[in-house]
């Protein structure tokens, strides 16, 4: 009898192991289909010159070409240049101000906290054309209300192309992608510090810990998973900047990005021979920079 | 437990169902008697006829917003007249010039393609057709036909190679529009010649001038936010000293000259021009039509007609003010030479030759029937032959007879067709661009002219 309690448990273990298996067919399915296929073909496509008219133009192996040609187009500079500059603007900016929210709405009671979430929360429920369109009404050069608002206030004499002039455009870019990232990561901040251990922050002000100890020593400790969950979120999405250069911009005034040069590349391009080919390696690049980027950011909280 | 088994098994079922619903079951098999799919436009009351033999019952046309053509109510009463009479269904889908480029471009590469397309020749024939995914009509095109389409159309839709792969509709010559009622306002009417639409760059610079002096702001926009209705600014800059911007052959670009680079430091120098590079064509229209702007360099007689597609009346502003339509302005007595603009049908070589036969009885209906006179007046254009069938086409419409005899003789030849097309025209937004950011202007030409013909050649 208590040689088969072992041997029972095994048999459950394995049933329970197939049914676990069973039940995670169908993401695995999706996820190989759409996540791990689509990869591996993008890192294969990046060393050929595929493109899109195979009728006329074979595809051929060009080992890594594409890759060597990157780092001599000065487009595909610019594009990384300015995709950086989003990322390292945006990325400590959405973090610091959400946290800043985070602390000053969490201890706000019910109905009061909702009303600040929603209003947060809005820009990312909202779907991004629209927040773009009512955005480019607003930075219009000739009838837009903030310059509107700038003349009539005195501080400009002449009407700002904000999206049409190249000192301004990817900070106006940038300025939507803020007001549409921070959202979420406040609603995080605001649940992770209503999580935070209470008996600890106690203990803390009775040793004599002031606000910012408190914050730093105590909370700021236990919020570091949501942080770290925050910063690479923000980085993906920043380092994807897509869908707002496409409808402001189409890359123009300064404000290319990888993301948009990549789509550029394989759907307008068509004519140029292996477009599809280096549009995936472009692809290729950009995903070992975020992957590089999130490991950094990874590595850096583990330490702390 | 035996029902809620039934229950999951139905579920089960269901959701299969559905995804195999999903997959793709939205094209034309091809096959006599295949399912058509769901479409608005097919015949409603009337008894439709059987296709021929070998011939497919159901079609998809995709089509760019082209004049009126881009008006679904316009269209489909032609369309379900052609379901009528040959029994073939069209699904018609409407594209946009921001994003149609991407949607045939995916759909080619997923072996999707539409089976007829409605655009013009730098896409049908210098993009899709020497790249091989169009069918070849020349067999379509009899000496009848030669004789009746405008030959510089045919040409246009012509390959270097002689195929045929854009059955030529309509055209236009792509004009500017001026806001005459500001101009009045502004004193300078003595500049447009009401008679002849024609003036010089004096006259223009001098309206520029005195709408800037009354009004202040930005006259007009060279706009370059992008590629939309890019013709504007070409032909603008072009007409300025008299020059072309391809080769004879349409084999390179050629505007790295002092012509191209004189009119654009004249008009970079211009108070009230504005290099925008917040615009593109259509957003300038929107912004003539509202009365911002007073000059619009994307114009033409569907404009002319419905101005900003607003359905507000013709040749008038939201505010009711009169526009004038002009020629680009030239060096006194030069001849202008306006934007072309060609359009026409073409069938996606899909492989099957039952879809690809009712392809073309669709192109034959719309382009050489007695309905040609009728798909021509749909665009608000003209049409591209002067019979069909027998019938002769001619407009009825007194502001199209009007805009042919004034704006017609002045349309330039189609060079949209040189090779590399796509790419140069990304370089010449750019390139507008750089100058309206204060750059080098021979510099920025030169530099740009290059990567247009590095592109071209690398293709």
């Amino acid at each position: 009898m208590a040689n088969s309690q072992p041997k029972m448990s095994r048999a459950l273990q394995r049933r329970e192991n197939i049914a676990g298996y069973l039940f995670m067919l169908p993401s695995l399915f999706f996820f190989i289909g759409f996540v791990v296929a689509p990869m591996i073909i993008c890192i294969g496509y990046g060393f050929t010159d595929a493109n899109m008219n195979s009728k006329t133009a074979s595809t051929t192996f060009v080992g890594l070409h594409n890759f060597i040609t990157l780092w001599q187009d000065e487009t595909f500079l610019l594009a990384l240049k300015n995709t950086f500059m989003i990322v390292l603007v945006s990325v400590p900016a959405v973090c610091f101000f959400s946290l800043w929210v985070g602390s000053a709405i969490y201890h706000l009671k019910g109905p009061v906290l909702s009303a600040f979430r929603c209003i947060f929360y809005l820009p990312v429920v909202t779907g991004s054309v629209a927040v773009t369109v009512v955005w480019k009404w607003m930075y219009d050069n000739y009838t837009g209300i903030l310059n509107y608002v700038l003349k009539g206030a005195g501080l400009i004499e002449e009407n700002i192309n904000f999206l049409g002039d190249e000192r301004f455009a990817l900070w106006c870019i940038i300025l939507i992608l803020f007001t549409t990232s921070v959202g979420q990561p406040i609603v995080l901040y605001v649940s992770a510090l209503g999580n935070v251990d209470t008996t600890l922050i106690e203990a803390a002000q009775v040793d004599g810990a002031n606000d910012i100890q408190v914050f730093w020593k105590v909370k700021w400790p236990q919020m570091m998973p949501t942080t770290l969950y925050i910063l690479v979120i923000t980085t993906i999405n920043s380092f994807q900047c897509f869908a707002l250069i496409q409808l402001l911009t189409q890359g123009g005034s300064g404000t290319n990005t990888v993301m948009y040069y990549i789509y550029f590349t394989a759907f307008k391009l068509t004519e140029q021979r292996g477009h599809f080919g280096y549009a995936n390696a472009m692809g290729v690049v950009l995903a070992i920079f975020i992957g590089l980027l999130s490991a950094v950011q990874f590595k850096l909280a583990k330490e702390k | 437990m035996k029902m809620k088994k039934l229950i999951a098994g139905a579920l089960a079922m269901a959701m299969a169902l559905s995804l195999v619903a999903c997959g793709g079951g939205d094209k034309p098999t091809g096959s006599q008697g295949a399912t058509p799919p769901a479409t608005g436009s097919q015949s409603g009351s009337q008894t439709p006829s059987t296709p021929t033999e070998n011939v497919a019952d159901a079609i998809t046309v995709w089509v760019y917003p082209v004049g009126g053509w881009g008006d679904e109510a316009k269209v489909k009463p032609l369309i379900d007249k052609f379901t009528a009479d040959t029994g073939i269904k069209v699904s018609m889908e409407w594209l946009a010039y921001a994003d149609g480029d991407d949607k045939v471009n995916s759909a080619l590469t997923g072996g999707n393609a539409p089976d007829v397309i409605m655009e013009g020749p730098e896409r049908l024939v210098a993009n899709w057709g020497v790249n091989g995914h169009m069918v070849d009509l020349a067999d379509m095109i009899d000496a009848e036909d030669r004789a009746e389409i405008l030959p510089a159309a045919l040409e246009a839709g012509t390959s270097a190679d002689g195929k045929v792969y854009l059955y030529p509709m309509f055209n236009v010559a792509h004009c500017m529009a001026v806001n005459y009622t500001a101009v009045k306002e502004a004193g300078a009417e003595a500049n447009i010649d009401l008679e002849t639409r024609t003036w010089t760059v004096d006259q223009f610079d001098a309206t520029v001038k005195a709408l800037h002096d009354k009004f202040g702001g930005t006259v007009a926009a060279v706009y370059c936010a992008g590629q939309g209705g890019d013709q504007g600014t070409r032909e603008l800059i072009r007409n300025r000293y008299g020059t072309k911007l391809t080769n004879a052959d349409h084999t390179a670009y050629t505007w790295n000259t002092p012509e191209v680079i004189n009119a654009l430091t004249d008009l970079k120098n211009l108070p009230g021009i504005q290099f925008d590079a917040s615009l593109q064509g259509g957003d300038e229209i929107a912004k003539f039509y509202q009365g911002v702007l007073k000059m619009a360099f994307c114009w033409n007689a569907a404009q002319q007609l419905d101005p900003n597609s607003a359905g507000t009346g013709e040749g008038k502003t939201l505010t009711g003010d009169e526009i004038v339509y002009m020629t680009f302005p030239t060096q006194p007595g030069k001849s202008p030479e306006e934007g072309s603009g060609v359009w026409g049908l073409g069938a996606f070589d899909t492989g099957d030759e039952a879809r690809i036969a009712a392809a073309k009885q669709f192109i034959k209906y719309m382009c050489d029937s007695e309905n040609c006179a009728q798909a021509g007046d749909i665009s608000n254009f003209f049409s591209c032959r002067s019979k069909a069938e027998g019938v002769e086409i001619k407009s009825s419409n007194p502001l199209l007879v009007e805009y042919y005899g004034k704006m017609m003789p002045y349309m330039g030849e189609y060079y949209q067709i040189t090779k590399g097309w796509a790419g140069a025209r990304t370089e010449w937004w750019n390139m507008l661009q750089r100058v309206g950011a204060g750059d080098d202007i021979a510099a920025t030409v030169a530099k740009y002219e290059a990567n247009a013909n590095a592109a071209a050649t690398a293709g």
